[in-house]
């Protein structure tokens, strides 16, 4: 059954709120992320040489660390364009 | 009554030596004492005339005694952290998880921190059975770096979470701004968030052993006539000052062993001294011990025991 007007037209706003939703927090979420990533490398830093904790410190950590680690390894194939990463952010190029 | 002694300095000062008679003397005068030995090459047994090992052992009425075992301590906490690991992570994830804790067990600060979960579990799971803990301490160097563990590890749990804390506090701006964002799907909540609880729950226990390190123990530095030793002694007593962790008293142990000359360093004379005579015979038994005269420096331990306050402003 097709939809009616109103229901599209309701349907556009919500998306179009959506997305300036979207564009509101987009910089807050990359920051957090970012604060993941750094809050990672310094609890396991230690074992690839960085300044961290004393190890016996991470290890207390490390079994409530699963997604930050996870997060830790897809954020390395970012690592090799960051600059691609913020520009695709402020619409640039 | 209790309360906690340490006895620091160089190795071969008289540390087990003096510890034992001190434990012994108060033991005897009806006090309950437990003595543990934190060096990794114990002789505590040999001391007090009977073989210990890690659990406690009753040498005489009043008096108990144990030899740490650090390896059990080291394998104990990589074994609970291991099993906590296996239960939170996927499968996958922990395939080659016993690789990684057989390095972790070799990696620095492992020992260290294995004597301070020693010293916790003795202070809070034995500590209430005594009225006195005595610790006979690792020579200078293991000793120093776990007393200045808790310090130090202090602050990098502090900072950690602040940083926790920023992070949260972002993940509650996304989630306020854009509930249907993935981020709001994480823990945003303090009181949720088991990373954050679990650098509180390090922190208190950290806690915990720099207050019993810095206001709940008697401290004395042992040093002999000599001055390597007292040199020892100085470097001893800057680290416990930087730390914040005052010293109740310098032990002379073996004066005579030598016709040398010899003054105390100021430095050290300003802390209730105690002079012990070396003893041309040796000290073969455990009643051996008490001819060591470690009834004064009992005395001075039971006085700022009795008056915690005052004795530590006095100083």
């Amino acid at each position: 059954m097709p939809q009616s007007f109103g229901h599209i037209i309701k349907s556009a706003i919500h998306i179009a709120a959506q997305i300036n939703r979207e564009r509101a927090t987009g910089l807050i979420e990359f920051e957090e992320k970012e604060l993941e990533n750094i809050f990672a490398l310094l609890i396991l830093g230690g074992f690839a040489g960085l300044p961290s904790p004393p190890p016996p410190i991470a290890n207390e950590l490390l079994p409530y660390m699963e997604k930050d680690l996870l997060m830790l390894l897809s954020r390395t194939d970012l690592a090799q364009d960051p600059i691609g990463v913020l520009a695709g952010m402020f619409e640039m190029g | 009554m209790n309360s906690t002694a340490f006895f620091l300095g160089k190795g071969g000062v008289g540390k087990t030596t003096l510890s034992s008679a001190f434990a012994l003397t108060l033991a005897r005068r009806g006090a309950k004492v437990l003595i543990a030995s934190l060096d990794p090459a114990h002789n505590l047994g040999d001391a007090l005339d009977i073989s210990l090992n890690g659990k406690v052992k009753t040498v005489e009425p009043n008096l108990d005694a144990l030899e740490v075992d650090l390896a059990y301590w080291v394998d104990k906490y990589l074994d609970d952290s291991r099993k906590q690991l296996k239960a939170n992570y996927s499968y996958n994830v922990t395939l080659n998880l016993d690789s990684f804790f057989n390095i972790l067990k070799y990696s620095p600060g492992t020992e260290e921190y294995a004597v301070l979960w020693a010293i916790e579990d003795i202070h809070c799971r034995l500590g209430p059975l005594y009225d006195v803990v005595v610790f006979d301490t690792p020579p200078t160097a293991l000793s120093l770096r776990f007393l200045s563990l808790p310090t130090i590890s202090g602050l990098w749990v502090k900072e950690l979470s602040k940083l926790r804390e920023k992070i949260l506090a972002k993940r509650q701006t996304i989630t306020r701004l854009n509930p249907e964002s993935p981020v709001a799907a994480s823990c945003v909540d303090k009181d949720d968030d088991k990373v954050y609880g679990q650098l509180n729950t390090i922190g208190a226990r950290l806690r915990k052993l720099e207050q019993l390190f810095a206001k709940e123990s008697f401290l004395s530095v042992i040093v002999n006539p000599d001055q390597l030793s007292v040199d020892e002694a100085l470097r001893i007593q800057d680290e416990l000052t930087k730390l914040d962790i005052p010293l109740s008293a310098v032990c002379v142990n073996k004066q005579g062993v030598s016709d040398m000359v010899w003054e105390q360093n100021p430095s050290l004379a300003r802390y209730p001294q105690f002079v012990y005579d070396f003893s041309r015979g040796g000290i073969s038994t455990r009643e051996n011990l008490l001819t060591i005269g470690a009834g004064p420096i009992a005395d001075h331990f039971l006085k700022i025991v009795q008056n915690p306050t005052t004795e530590r402003k006095k100083k």
